[in-house]
């Protein structure tokens, strides 16, 4: 009895691992064989609770984290709830309000957008294939969002307005502007025949021409108009222009929240060695893992692994006694092949160019289907390119010879540098032509090409539209004509070839750039196409629903583990990537052309930009003064000084914390070697003095200690 | 939905509340679960506090750990008796550890329990080739065993003693980023 109530303070401070003087080698070995799982190596029942109320509060929460069996748990809790006699009425609220935030978690958590669905593929494929959903049902959720803010100040007001048929509206003309010489500018057509063939009314909703040219999916359809009534005023172009500026800085803070809570978890756990092999077999399986085939192929997957490193540690050992002669080949190997991608990018962006050039310049008179192929040119040439060049680049890949990893995040910025520039180079080919770079007379009258375009803005915004919906059908497209196939061959021919390429693989990095892309592209145009916001939700919703069918039925999981949590970062920093492109667009667009007369809310303005100035003389005088001040020096460059000591605090901080980290690992490698030492000393202490042989424990010699141990049994 | 299950008193499911990291609902819910296991064997009424253990043979069968490795291991760890054989709170309990809202300490300690095969409050190297063995499908050489058995002491053992203490084993959990949605049943 005695040695129990004394092995329970043992354990007590047995997490210290120290041992006061006073308790011998024996009692040492004994409690550590004897403590078991019902041991409490941390709580201390004596401890008196100060503090009162506010230390009170925690326990509830202190109880479940405690790692003791379900019965001691209760009985800790039926004691600290014994030691607060009179259930204060500040104890007792707080409670309630933990019970409430509680069920209000829960019934959010019911709120959340395919929860269910979730739970259950990360449940068969893992955290990686789980990650891909849950980054889909975010950009979702921001896609919707984002277009109820459109609806709301742009949308809703146009259609007002448009159904109304305001005669009060008066049309904005800013005094500086000269338009006399300007009327054949400000022709614009849209509407080209009145009896069409039905079939047109299907591709024109495909390519965005013919009827939908002229209707509030384009810019052209909104009016410049200022309503003033009854003291309420709205002015569509600024409020045009705020939307989208909002709009942006909205998505770039959802991204930045969203990136900020996964880049926590990254740096806390130190970037994460890259192949750790005690993190591959202690935090390798996957508990959540059910059924026969996605556990035999988890164990697969986890001795594969282990495989591969310990090849990949004696590939390590034998180069590094490579010669000098062999080094040098690898790199210039290397800077070959690179220089090979170089230029397999650059022919994919000279052929998108001209396509781009060929498909607007050429004249669309006749209707149909060859209409339809020119005008999806430029989208068929990038998609082609992006299912091409990485194919391709894979392929060297294999002959450049880096470890696997890094394999991985060559191919993954490769091919998102192919994919956002290819998009930014057709933008490119699209301002050179609207603003006429390589034939600078036709720009003159109208101050854009206005022979090609009437109304440019609507047709750049057509061009974005086509890249979403063929992005769209081409993934629709994949799925029925390789996926659903290749499995029905797989399953039902018994080649061995077919049986060794197997079934699809649910590649993450891929589908994640897809989503990227298309994310950029509705970035880009949404200045252009205001409902492209509205057109991505559906297509992200169909997208889901298509992907979870075919990752059921025809996916099998994935032979390489993909790590989550360090990939996350990646795909909203290429997100972030993408965003940034889309924002240089915009500000180009606002700031440098100019707009159509035929057409839009800016039909008069200079720039679009120019609305605000112009708008900024109608606020008040102290709303003026005020903003003059934020826009001056004297308060920009305090601003700028205080941020940057800001950032210099937090630098200077969070160097410190690395410091006592590293600190305190030696601190505990030291101690280690301290106990050793330790133990040795009292040994030899124990064998000078001679203890007594009755003294020394049977039962601690049969469990086969250390050897100096088997040596004091032989001594007497 | 509301005050109306009289499986449990309110102080019962409170206590449950307080203890795990499940709602009232979820607790609901993971007794109908138990009690499917063994209809005949479950009371319908736990007010009066039956003391029930199911055998580990049935908590084994459940479709969240008929195909995991552990689950011996995991059972003998959550189980009053330590052989596998569970109450309704060791139920609870094993699963409040493995879902999403314990905290990684608490996960951490209780899956070195799970990987300490005999139980002597260290991952010696016997349990160290033991839960490669149940990883792998026994298809690894010995070699290879005893290779990676030695590479992951080299790196996570920090008091140079051959084996991995608790403080090892957290200190090396700390730098796994995977471990909190790995170490997750999903019930």
């Amino acid at each position: 009895m005695e040695l129990t109530g004394l092995n329970r303070t043992d354990s007590a401070t047995a997490g210290q691992g120290y041992y006061s003087a006073g308790q011998s080698l024996r009692l040492r070995r004994l409690s550590s064989r004897v403590s078991n799982q019902n041991a409490t190596p941390h709580f201390d029942w004596g401890s008196s609770r100060e503090g009162g109320e506010d230390g009170n509060e925690e326990e509830p929460q202190n109880v479940r984290e405690l790692p003791m069996p379900f019965g001691l748990r209760k009985a800790v809790r039926q004691v600290q709830q014994m030691r607060i006699p009179v259930a204060s009425r500040r104890m007792r609220q707080s409670r309630a309000l933990k019970r409430f935030s509680a069920e209000a978690k829960n019934a959010l958590a019911l709120v959340t957008l395919w929860r269910r669905a979730i739970h259950q593929i990360g449940g068969h494929f893992g955290g990686g294939v789980q990650s891909y959903f849950v980054f889909l049902r975010f950009l979702v959720v921001l896609n919707f969002l984002s277009f109820l803010l459109i609806a709301a100040f742009v949308l809703i007001p146009g259609i007002v307005f448009h159904s109304l048929d305001l005669s009060s509206s008066v049309p904005q003309l800013p005094n500086s502007t000269n338009i006399t010489g300007k009327e054949e500018c400000m022709v614009y057509d849209p509407n080209p025949g009145a009896l069409t063939v039905f079939y047109t009314y299907f591709l024109d909703l495909l390519s965005g021409t013919g009827f939908m040219e002229y209707s509030y999916m384009f810019y052209g359809y909104y009016n410049n108009t200022l309503v003033v009534a009854n003291g309420f005023s709205y002015n569509i172009p600024l409020a045009y222009l705020l939307t989208a500026s909002f709009y942006f800085i909205f998505c770039f803070i959802c991204i930045i929240v969203r990136m900020g809570g996964v880049a926590r978890v990254a740096v806390t756990t130190g970037g994460g060695a890259a192949r750790s092999y005690s993190m591959m077999v202690f935090t390798g399986w996957d508990y959540g893992l059910q059924g026969d085939r996605a556990t035999k192929l988890k164990k697969n997957n986890i001795r594969y692994q282990l495989q591969v490193d310990l090849e990949e540690e004696r590939i390590k050992l034998k180069t590094q006694s490579q010669t000098l002669l062999q080094t040098v080949g690898l790199y210039s190997l290397r800077a070959f092949l690179n220089l090979v991608v170089i230029g397999l990018i650059i022919g994919a962006f000279f052929g998108i160019t001209l396509a781009t050039r060929y498909s607007q310049e050429t004249d669309k008179t006749q209707n149909g289907i060859l209409d339809l192929l020119l005008e999806y040119l430029p989208s068929i040439v990038i998609t082609a390119s992006n299912f091409v060049v990485p194919f391709l680049c894979d392929q060297i890949a294999l002959l450049e010879k880096h470890s696997p990893s890094t394999t991985i995040i060559l191919a993954l910025l490769r091919a998102v540098f192919l994919r956002l520039v290819s998009l930014g180079v057709l933008l490119a080919t699209l301002w050179l032509n609207i603003t006429c770079n390589s034939k600078p007379d036709e720009c003159i009258p109208c101050g854009y090409n206005y022979g090609q375009y009437q109304c440019w803005e609507t047709r750049v915004g057509q061009e974005m539209y086509r890249l979403a919906l063929f992005d769209f059908l081409t993934t629709i497209a994949v799925l029925i004509l390789v996926e659903f196939p290749r499995r029905m061959v797989v399953d039902n021919c018994s080649w061995k070839l077919i049986k060794w390429v197997g079934r699809q693989e649910f590649l993450v990095p891929p589908n994640v750039l897809g989503l990227v892309y298309a994310q950029t592209v509705v970035w880009t145009g949404t200045l252009f196409c205001p409902l492209l916001p509205l057109v991505n939700t559906i297509k992200l919703i169909i997208i889901f629903y298509c992907k979870k069918v075919t990752l059921f039925h025809n996916c099998r999981p994935a032979t390489k583990t993909f790590r989550s949590t360090s990939s996350n970062i990646v795909f909203f920093l290429v997100l972030m990537f993408g965003w940034i492109l889309a924002t240089t667009v915009l500000i180009y667009s606002i700031a440098e052309l100019h707009p159509s007369f035929g057409c839009g809310p800016f039909r008069f303005s200079s720039t679009m930009w120019s609305t605000i100035p112009n708008s900024f003389q109608g606020l008040s005088n102290t709303t003026q003064e005020f903003l003059r001040y934020v826009g001056s020096q004297a308060f920009s460059i305090p601003l700028f000084i205080f941020s940057c000591v800001l950032l210099c605090y937090v630098a200077a901080v969070a160097s410190v914390y690395g410091k006592s980290v590293a600190l305190l690992r030696t601190q505990l490698q030291l101690e280690g070697r301290d106990k050793q030492f330790l133990v040795k000393q009292i040994e030899e202490l124990t064998q000078k003095l001679g203890i007594p042989k009755h003294d020394r424990d049977p039962m601690v010699l049969s469990h086969g200690g250390a050897p100096w141990e088997q040596q004091q049994d032989g001594h007497s | 939905m509301g005050n109306k299950q009289t499986i449990f008193t309110p102080q019962q499911l409170d206590a449950y509340q307080d203890c795990t990291f499940f709602t009232r609902k979820e607790i609901l819910r993971l007794y109908q679960r138990y009690r499917d296991l063994a209809p005949q064997l479950v009371p319908l009424d736990y007010t009066s506090k039956p003391d029930v253990k199911l055998p580990y043979q049935l908590i084994g069968s459940m479709p969240e750990l008929k195909d995991n490795p552990f689950r011996q291991r995991i059972a003998e760890v959550f189980s009053e008796d330590g052989e596998g054989n569970m109450t309704l709170d060791d139920f609870l309990d094993m699963f409040s550890v493995l879902s999403e809202m314990a905290p990684r300490d608490l996960k951490a300690y209780y899956a070195f329990k799970i990987y300490d095969f005999n139980n002597d409050d260290f991952i010696c190297k016997s349990d160290l080739e033991n839960t490669l063995t149940k990883l792998t499908r026994s298809e690894l050489t010995e070699d290879e065993v005893r290779m990676v058995s030695e590479k992951v002491l080299d790196e996570a053992d920090l008091d140079n003693d051959g084996r991995l203490s608790l403080e090892d084993f957290q200190h090396m959990i700390v730098r796994a980023p995977d471990f909190l949605s790995t170490f997750h049943i999903r019930i």
